[in-house]
């Protein structure tokens, strides 16, 4: 029975958040605490002649001042290995926590100032003299492979971390391409972005001599991964001599998710000085510093036959991954995008070609959905411009291409051309419910009427899939990563029935406290109010992967399921001896354990408490009711959807106004309606923010010209409208929850419905194609050329 | 960063030659300049604070002449350090005799970092476009009323 | 120098530093940590707080601005532990996600329907643009505004 599950019960996280009461890493303030300034390099690329620390050093209030000499042979490593298509390793340059030799990117610490105040360490960190010479520069992801290019790596040629190929032979493809009646092929750069988790991050790093420990909070999505990456391969300190915190989190998208040099050099210098130390980036060093996302140079080409059947798609880009290699960022142009070429269509023969690089730019890693928005984008808009070209329906072009409906259970899951195999999905179904949203054929005709009235109506599609709770660790393992992706939790039954659940996911506005609580409520069968759930800190949860990549509930809720089903089996034992019955006649349910066909019948909370005060306890048995468990996936998860954008162009500005936002998505089985409406809400806005307002843009010395809120447009409350969604549901066939995962999902369907909204809007005006941000300049120099 | 532009002096190309080469003059007329110390021919260090929208910095560095010629053209080398972020820029400078006055016809690049880049890099052309004008303004009334 | 300055009903003299921002000064000072700094433009709005009746941004106003003055942050916001009606649409309106954003929110929000008990949509997202949200789209901080005024009135 379910009390709770699939009812949009409030979050009881809020209180504190309402109450100004929620904990963020920089609200902490420890006894004795400094500050720590970083001196960061004003140039994209120069060769560092000398350092200066001694004004530094003797400005008052200064502690200590530390330069990449005295923690040179720290780095922060890559968390996922890529070969070569040639079988080589991917190139691995350091990564050092302060820059040594040289500094390959605007914003690179180059020193670190620590005093008993921000601002002494502030004001004397501009005491520190470098001597720098400055180096020619080079910021694009296709320029730096071209010869001649400046190396960002001296030892790296043409700037290459990597090449990479998946799906069907190349002369396979080449072929069905060339005989295809029609080839639509697109040039774009899918831009750069910053992330903009509101919250900068935050450490604080404490060594206590007395015990030999170290205590790091941090601003992070996965505390466990950060201990584990700094102790084994940062600082080489022993994993149990260290807990890493991580309370509330204002929000991450990705961001948050890496091992920074920050963190490493603020735990290194905490033992160093003996005291604890703070850093809290500003919002500049969060524009420089914080992982950047997408970034990619794309030429992709899409052959259709007679009928608008895909042929084949082959797609090369050159992904530029800045200028060191953050934790996941390799993973995201290869298993997190070339494996999703296939979309939700029947595409018979795909070749994707990846060209990872270095630039003199800041590390760009996975930001919302990682890899997947910028191929769904690619595929998306191919399909509309391709429908645009043949004069076809997009909605039409979209259904004699979809995979047919499949729930993983009766039919099989679907095998794609590149890698994946699909579990469970009906593609159809979600793009019809939104065309009913949209009332379609109405739109046509307002459209049509509209520009008589010299109004410029769009409508745009995407029927988008994705892959979320990226697993098995074997298959994972064998495709370079360098972590298990499976999830852990620990069901702690109180002797009073109460219910402590220890899980390795981690929220930051998730709302993990509430929806988590909701499911282990029903399956035990008793109040939510009885359930706690913690997570965030590695001496309470045993062991974790954090919360990334729309996994959550997927992998970290199974995991949970796991333990519940061991603590239900345990009791069954206790309650089959308190009721002088055999384990086999009795059933739980509603928070009981009952003997089948009668009234007899035992409380969870009897059970939990004669599991602590074993009296009269059946022989052999483990006192207790507690249990741990692991969860590593069968399969990745599947959530898929329809999105569909309608915008009206300015004929005179080129300002694109977004006029409905219609998203039906199936992210499979839903525990909180609310909790997932809000995330697709969220998502949807950084996607529209994507196709109409942000980039990161460098100048031709690799200077960062968009730096602040005043030059980076972030979407705002009155750029959007209020967004109407809905869902279907074809649940996961392989997780004890049905879930698929919500997280990412509005990211990656918005964008490409936007831009083809624009698109359709003003391609009758013989505009071809536009290049993201679609910002009133751009549109309207589109229009008037 | 392109800057260019074009400036009338109401005098001979000799005098505004003579007054551009003069260090004492340099010192008054350049905006933001406390000090132009010589450190060899034509060579100085110099000194000086600007403010460029939200970011203000105290400048340190040097100031080259360069590639003379006498009463004609000569090329500023500029080599900024500050806390906000360093300026260089290399900038040739042309005297034009036209009648009685002289055009100054300059052109030139300028590179930027740090902050200064990050955070001024929006209005930089507006104020280097002020600046130079200051500049020229201050030299134009140093020749015509001493 | 020297202030004096009522927060949340409460009068505090503090001695500040001219550098100090009142951001920090509630934060540090006064452990008034619900007041979150998100940006150093004063454009996230997340350090909103209420000055002598206004929303005001406190990363871009120094604490010596405030002698004498009379301020309210969103731990004042509850009166004999009952949430404002805004704080409740909030939590009722999945108003909020990571909470970082929340409490500048709130304390615009607030002052938005002081000024204007009866906004329109469009007046709210008008209102809010000095305030960034990351997680939410502002769908549901603008039903949270609308509802909080519904029962207001």
């Amino acid at each position: 029975m379910s009390n709770y599950i699939g009812k949009s019960v409030k979050r009881r996280e809020d209180d504190r958040f309402i109450t100004g009461k929620g904990t963020y890493t920089d609200d902490i303030s420890l006894p004795g605490m400094t500050h720590l300034a970083f001196v960061r390099s004003p140039y994209a690329h120069a060769k560092i002649k000398s350092i200066n620390t001694k004004a530094a050093t003797s400005h008052p209030g200064v502690v200590a001042v530390f330069t990449g000499e005295d923690c040179g042979n720290f780095g922060v490593p890559c968390g996922w290995q890529v070969n070569f298509k040639n079988g080589d390793t991917m190139k691995e340059p350091p990564h050092p926590l302060l820059a040594v030799g040289k500094a390959r990117h605007v914003g690179e610490n180059v020193a670190a100032v620590i005093a008993e105040t921000l601002q002494d360490a502030r004001d004397a960190a501009e005491l520190v003299e470098v001597d720098y010479e400055e180096l020619p520069a080079v910021t694009d992801a296709n320029a730096a492979i071209q010869a001649g290019a400046p190396l960002v790596h001296d030892d790296i040629p043409n700037n290459t971390v990597f090449d990479f190929e998946i799906g069907n032979p190349k002369p396979d493809v080449d072929a069905a391409i060339d005989s295809s009646s029609h080839v639509t092929k697109l040039n774009f750069r899918n831009q750069r972005l910053a992330p903009n988790a509101i919250e900068p991050r935050s450490y604080i790093a404490d060594y206590d001599v007395t015990v030999d420990k170290y205590t790091l909070y941090t601003s992070t999505q996965n505390p466990h991964l950060i201990r584990l990456l700094m102790c084994a391969f940062v600082l080489g300190l022993p994993e149990h001599k260290v807990r890493v915190i991580s309370k509330d989190v204002g929000g991450g998208f990705g961001s948050k998710i890496y091992h920074y040099t920050e963190e490493a050099l603020v735990t290194w210098a905490s033992k160093e000085i003996g005291r604890p130390i703070k850093w809290t980036s500003d919002r500049s060093e969060a524009f420089l510093t914080d992982a950047h996302g997408r970034d990619y140079v794309t030429t992709a080409e899409m052959g259709f036959d007679k009928d608008g059947k895909i042929t084949a798609l082959r797609v090369h880009s050159e992904a530029n991954l800045g200028a060191y290699l953050s934790t996941f960022s390799t993973a995201c142009p290869t298993y997190l995008h070339g494996t999703l070429a296939q979309g939700c269509y029947t595409t018979p023969l795909i070749n994707i070609d990846i060209t990872a690089t270095f630039t003199n730019t800041n590390p760009v890693d996975a930001y919302r959905g990682a890899g997947r928005p910028e191929m769904t984008y690619l595929i998306e808009h191919l399909m509309d411009t391709a429908a645009l070209e043949m004069k076809k329906d997009a909605a039409e072009l979209r259904k004699i291409n979809f995979i047919p409906a499949f729930d993983g259970v009766n039919e099989p899951g679907y095998q794609t051309q590149v890698a994946l195999q699909y579990d469970s999905g009906n593609y159809q179904a979600t793009l019809d419910r939104a065309l009913e949203m949209v009332d379609y054929d109405q739109f046509r005709k307002d459209q049509e009427a509209s520009r008589k009235n010299g109004k410029l109506l769009g409508i745009g599609f995407s029927t988008y899939i994705e892959a979320c709770g990226i697993a098995p660790s074997a298959v994972v393992g064998s495709l370079g990563a360098r972590a298990g992706l499976y999830e852990s939790a620990h069901v702690r039954v109180q002797p009073t029935g109460k219910v402590s659940v220890f899980t390795g996911s981690h929220s930051h506005g998730q709302g993990h406290e509430t929806s988590y609580a909701q499911f282990v409520a029903d399956k035990l069968g008793i109040p939510m109010e009885d359930v706690d759930i913690i997570h965030g800190d590695t001496n309470e949860v045993a062991f974790g992967m954090g919360t990334y990549g729309s996994r959550s509930l997927a992998v970290g809720g199974s995991a949970i399921i796991k333990s519940l089903d061991k603590i239900i089996e345990k009791g069954a034992k206790i309650a089959a001896h308190k009721l002088e019955a055999a384990e086999e006649d009795l059933e739980y349910g509603e928070g009981k354990w009952a003997v089948k066909g009668t009234d007899k019948s035992i409380a969870f909370g009897d059970v939990s408490l004669t599991a602590y005060v074993p009296h009269d306890y059946p022989e052999g048995l483990e006192p207790g009711l507690d249990f741990s468990s692991f969860y590593d996936p069968t399969n990745f998860t599947y959530p898929f959807g329809a999105h569909i954008a309608v915008v009206e162009v300015d004929k005179d500005t080129g300002k694109v106004d977004l006029k409905r936002f219609i998203a039906c998505d199936d992210v499979g089985n839903v525990i909180n309606p609310m909790i997932v409406d809000g995330q697709i809400h969220g998502g949807v806005a950084q996607g529209v923010g994507q196709a109409l307002l942000e980039g990161v843009a460098y100048d031709e010395n690799g200077q960062m010209i968009s730096g602040s809120y005043m030059d980076y447009a972030m979407p705002r409350a009155d750029d959007f409208p209020f967004f109407e969604t809905d869902r279907k549901v074809t649940p996961c066939p392989h997780n004890p929850l049905g879930v698929k995962g919500a997280g990412e999902a509005g990211t990656i369907g918005s964008t490409p419905a936007v831009a083809n909204a624009v698109m359709d809007a003003i391609s009758h005006l013989g505009v071809k194609d536009i290049q993201m941000p679609l910002t009133p300049e751009r549109v309207w120099r589109a229009m008037n050329t | 960063m392109i800057i260019q532009g074009k400036y009338p002096v109401s005098a001979s190309s000799q005098d505004v030659w003579n007054q551009l080469m003069d260090p004492e003059v340099l010192k008054r007329i350049t905006p933001g300049i406390s000090d132009l110390t010589p450190l060899g021919e034509d060579e100085y260090q110099a000194f000086s604070t600007i403010k460029i929208g939200p970011v203000k910095g105290n400048f340190k560095g040097q100031l080259k002449m360069k590639d003379k010629v006498e009463n004609a053209a000569a090329t500023i080398v500029i080599d900024q350090k500050s806390q906000i972020g360093n300026v260089s820029a290399e900038i040739r400078m042309q005297l034009n005799n036209i009648g009685n006055a002289t055009e100054i016809d300059y052109e030139g690049n300028a590179k930027l970092s740090g902050k200064l880049a990050m955070m001024g890099q929006r209005i930089i052309g507006g104020v280097v476009s002020t600046l130079s004008k200051q500049f020229f303004k201050a030299l134009d009334k140093e020749i015509n009323h001493n | 120098m020297q202030i004096k300055v009522k927060v949340n009903g409460k009068e505090h003299i503090s001695d500040v530093t001219p550098m100090q921002s009142l951001a920090a000064y509630l934060r540090e000072e006064l452990q008034l940590t619900g007041t979150h700094i998100g940006c150093d433009t004063s454009s996230c709005g997340s350090c909103t707080i209420i000055v002598n009746g206004k929303a005001v941004k406190s990363c871009t106003l120094l604490a010596a601005q405030v002698d004498g003055d009379e301020i309210t942050t969103i731990e004042g916001l509850a009166q004999n532990g009952e949430m404002h009606p805004l704080q409740s649409a909030f939590k009722e309106n999945h108003g909020l996600q990571c909470g970082f954003c929340t409490p500048g929110m709130i304390m615009t929000a607030v002052n938005l329907l002081e000024d204007n008990p009866k906004p329109s949509e469009e007046e709210i997202r008008h209102g809010l643009e000095g305030n960034f949200c990351r997680c939410t789209g502002y769908h549901n901080i603008v039903k949270s505004i609308q509802h909080a005024a519904d029962s207001m009135k």
